[in-house]
């Protein structure tokens, strides 16, 4: 039986003491050992950034990459071999500013794989500039006289591309954490997952005590599209966090001819013949 | 002129079915045992503008587009015009001649007349008895043309069946069509003075992109992912069409950015993947060939090139991105660069590009150019035999793997994910034997020394087992002529007739365009003077031949956006050896 000990990776995490990435880590971890799924089938694809660097942090199949190109990576390794769990993972300017064309069109398609952002409103790695989901206002080094460019709202972009599970989650909330991804990775399809995640460095405003006083766990009917697309709105004394929507639809994977029946990775090539040829003569 | 070869040629505007029907006459001259060619010169445009396709057929092998054109289809007045004067000068092609003829519909008048056989047809009369498709009247031109040359009409009928086969009575339509074009012209005109040995052999005609794509599915290809972009695309659409025939998973993604990443992570799971652009696809791949490199993922790119910078010319031919295929992406890394020489090299080039890929665990890139993915050869025989060699590839293990294990030919065991025992991380930052980062929190210079030479040295190992680069005519050559890539098939038109002046010159060949086979400077050391020919503006290759060997050379080029021509390219190199 796969234990939390299976998962623990030989590097220790180099992240700032209390940053909102170590919570993430963990419920990764253990939302893979509740579902009883083995490290050798778990692929988690990062980005760069501070977040990016959890594959090193933790014992499975690790593609830490590119800025902002997790996710047709991840895409593809689904596609290779479905049989795999299959965990996109990266920062807010990651996925947002780079990635954006791919989340979208990741979305869309509906790619049976999770993609998780730490969502900590700020460039980390580069040492505080504003991301795209930094406030109107806030002071960086990229914004000295405050940030003139409104916050995008990741949700509703992940709503309007088509996404099938759209969910928020916090850092200071270990427990709901876990259960949310549990319910990403269960859900077959696109499962994006916007986790807050205080910077403890760079963002003196998104703070641990900002959300506490601000997030809560709506009861709602994750079926309802208008419903889901209200409460990503919402933004200001009150802030939802949970799963705000979950349907049920036909994945790329069961769509694609070539790979609906038997994963890609179980199917010899084929055997070049005069008669594929034929066509020519 | 040569009575056992013929250069046919269309001409028309975009949209009137030009290159449908030079597909069709090429398709007749394979079918009739003869060796066929063609040649597209067209622009970016769906309709109007002025276009034609070019097809030369003998019995021998047919290596280029050739230079006398001996029978004209003109579509419309102005190609008319165009082609039988001497106002023409689309590339070097020549108009044409005075013994050649012109096929045309009677109804148009008003043109200057050139010098030439006029043949003028009620084409579009005849097309209008067998059926409503005004397009028709291209197929009566064709019988027409076949009848001059003295093509089988039976022949001819079964190229045209298969071409409509599927379009309902459109198939029988045109046959008869063509027939009564066949006939009008034999009751009405002379036929060509040529004797074309037709004979019973079979041939492929196939595209380079065809042939190419075909190289990739012989190599055990799984997935296909790629934007489009012009002229990559032949490869694209052929396996799209045969995706489920061919068990290969095809998909244009959001741009080419994610194609390269998504082909990446398809071979990162143990699955045969490539992508595929032109110049400026292949620039947004930049930092994801890097990638490849550095966390030694096989990739294989087919990079088609078409005249840059920046969108260029769309629809026209270059060999001007080879500093940027060798250049592309920062830092050093091993890369491996195939450049096919002719449309059947092009098959070959490939599936080897996917052992070569996972051998050395290196990005490949198969560079080809417009010329070669877009026109027509005949092809006699694919060898189909191909051994797949997936490299080295680990078994479950008990813990303890090193995926970047040092190893004296720098190659280590890939651990695919779903083994047991091999979990481990891959990564674009640099990293140590386990592939654990070494440049966050302590960076050890000793450790990125040694992984640097890890990766470089497995090019060592791929230049030893290369293969001898070709030549032709070279044993006893004075003068070294120097072609990379397509233009193999014109250069050697060129050598000979070199040759038959009484020069004595010999053509070196590179297919394997980077890293260069050693033994090129050996070729080189000794002749009496180095002509390297190339289709771009600065004389890329003839750069790295000069920074590799340290020879001296002189250079042709051609930029204008078309192929080179063998009677002008002959020329150029004559007035160079003679300077």
């Amino acid at each position: 039986m796969v234990t939390i000990a299976d998962y623990k990776g030989k590097v220790k995490p180099d992240w700032c003491p209390g940053c909102g990435n170590f919570a993430q880590l963990s419920a990764i971890s253990a939302a893979l050992v509740d579902m009883g799924i083995e490290p050798k089938d778990s692929v988690v694809v990062s980005g760069i950034g501070c977040s990016s660097n959890l594959p090193e942090f933790i014992n499975l199949y690790g593609f830490h990459g590119l800025h902002g190109r997790s996710l047709p990576v991840a895409s593809a390794i689904k596609w290779a071999n479905s049989k795999l769990t299959v965990l996109a993972y990266g920062g807010d300017g990651d996925g947002f500013f780079e990635g954006t064309q791919h989340f979208y069109h990741t979305a869309k398609r509906n790619v049976d794989i999770t993609y998780i952002v730490s969502d900590n409103q700020v460039f980390g790695l580069t040492t505080g500039q504003a991301s795209p989901t930094s406030q109107l206002g806030m002071k960086t080094k990229s914004t000295p006289e405050g940030n003139i460019e409104k916050p995008l709202n990741p949700l509703t972009i992940a709503l309007t591309a088509g996404a099938t599970f759209v969910a928020r989650a916090f850092s200071g909330d270990a427990l709901n954490l876990r259960e949310v991804i549990k319910k990403g990775i269960a859900h077959k399809g696109f499962s994006f997952i916007d986790v807050f995640s205080p910077c403890v460095t760079y963002n003196k405003i998104n703070t641990y005590d900002f959300f506490r006083q601000r997030v809560y766990k709506p009861v709602t009917d994750t079926k309802d599209f208008d419903r889901a697309y209200k409460l990503a709105q919402e933004w200001g004394d009150k802030i939802p966090i949970g799963v705000l929507y979950d349907v049920d639809e036909k994945t790329y994977e069961d769509y694609d001819p070539v790979i609906s029946s038997v994963p890609l990775i179980d199917q010899p090539p084929i055997k070049l013949t005069a008669e594929a040829l034929a066509e020519f003569l | 002129m040569k009575t056992d070869e013929v250069i046919i040629r269309v001409g028309g505007a975009a949209g009137d079915g030009g290159q449908s029907a030079g597909l069709i006459i090429a398709k007749a001259f394979s079918r009739s045992g003869l060796h066929a060619n063609t040649y597209n010169y067209y622009q970016s445009i769906i309709r109007g503008g002025q276009s034609w396709y070019q097809i030369r057929a003998s019995d021998r092998k047919v290596r280029s587009q050739g230079d006398d054109v001996n029978v004209m289809i003109a579509l419309n007045r102005d190609s008319l015009e165009r082609h039988t004067s001497n106002t023409i000068n689309e590339g070097g092609a020549s108009p044409l001649g005075k013994e050649g003829l012109v096929i045309y519909d009677q109804s148009i008048s008003d043109f200057r007349k050139g010098d030439c056989r006029y043949c003028a047809l009620p084409l579009s009369e005849i097309a209008a008895r067998h059926g409503k498709n005004a397009l028709m009247k291209n197929t009566v031109a064709i019988g027409a043309a076949m009848a001059a040359i003295g093509i089988s009409f039976d022949v001819l009928a079964s190229v045209i069946r298969d071409q409509f086969g599927s379009k309902g009575s459109a198939a029988e339509e045109n046959v008869k069509a063509a027939k009564e074009g066949y006939d009008h012209y034999l009751q009405n005109f002379k036929k060509l003075d040529v004797a074309l040995k037709t004979s019973d052999r079979k041939f492929y005609l196939i595209s380079g992109g065809e042939s190419l794509a075909l190289g990739a599915v012989n190599a055990g290809l799984k997935m296909y992912v790629a934007y489009p972009m012009t002229p990559a695309s032949s490869a694209l659409h052929y396996l799209a069409e045969h995706e489920k025939d061919f068990n290969i998973f095809v998909k244009i993604p959001e741009d080419e950015i994610s194609a390269v990443n998504m082909a990446i992570g398809a071979n990162y799971a143990g699955v045969r993947a490539m992508t595929g652009s032109s110049g400026g696809g292949f620039s947004l791949m930049v930092e994801a060939l890097g990638m490849s490199g550095m966390m030694e993922i096989p990739l294989v790119i087919y990079e088609s090139q078409r005249a840059g910078p920046s969108t260029g010319l769309p629809t026209k031919t270059e060999q001007g991105d080879l500093n940027l295929v060798i250049g592309a992406s920062q830092g050093d890394f091993p890369r491996i660069v195939l450049a096919p020489r002719n449309v059947e090299d092009a098959f070959y080039c490939t599936r080897e590009a996917f052992n070569l890929a996972e051998k050395y665990q290196v990005p490949v890139i198969v560079m080809s150019d417009l010329y070669v993915a877009e026109h027509y050869e005949t092809v006699e025989n694919f060898d189909l035999n191909f051994k797949i060699e997936r490299g080295k590839i680990a078994q479950p293990g008990s813990g303890n793997y090193r995926r970047y294990e040092y190893t004296s030919d720098g190659i280590s065991f890939r651990g695919l994910p779903g083994t047991a025992g091999l979990t481990h991380n891959e990564d674009s930052d640099e990293h140590n034997e386990y592939g654990d980062v070494v440049s966050d929190a302590v960076t050890d210079p000793t450790l990125r020394v040694e992984s640097m030479k890890k990766r470089m040295k497995k090019l060592d190992g791929y230049i030893r087992e290369m293969p001898p680069t070709p030549t032709y005519r070279y044993d006893d050559a004075e003068i070294a002529i120097v072609q990379w890539g397509g233009t193999q098939g014109v250069v050697e038109e060129a050598v000979d007739a070199l040759r038959e002046k009484g020069i004595r010159a010999g053509l070196v060949e590179i297919n394997r365009v980077y890293p260069l086979n050693p033994d090129i400077g050996k070729l080189l050391h000794g002749k009496k003077q180095i002509i390297v020919v190339e289709n771009n503006y600065s004389g890329q290759m003839n750069r790295l031949l000069r920074s590799e060997f340290l020879v001296k050379t002189d250079l042709v080029t051609k930029f204008d956006g078309e192929s080179f021509y063998p009677g002008a390219l002959t020329e150029e190199i004559e007035t160079i050896i003679k300077r």
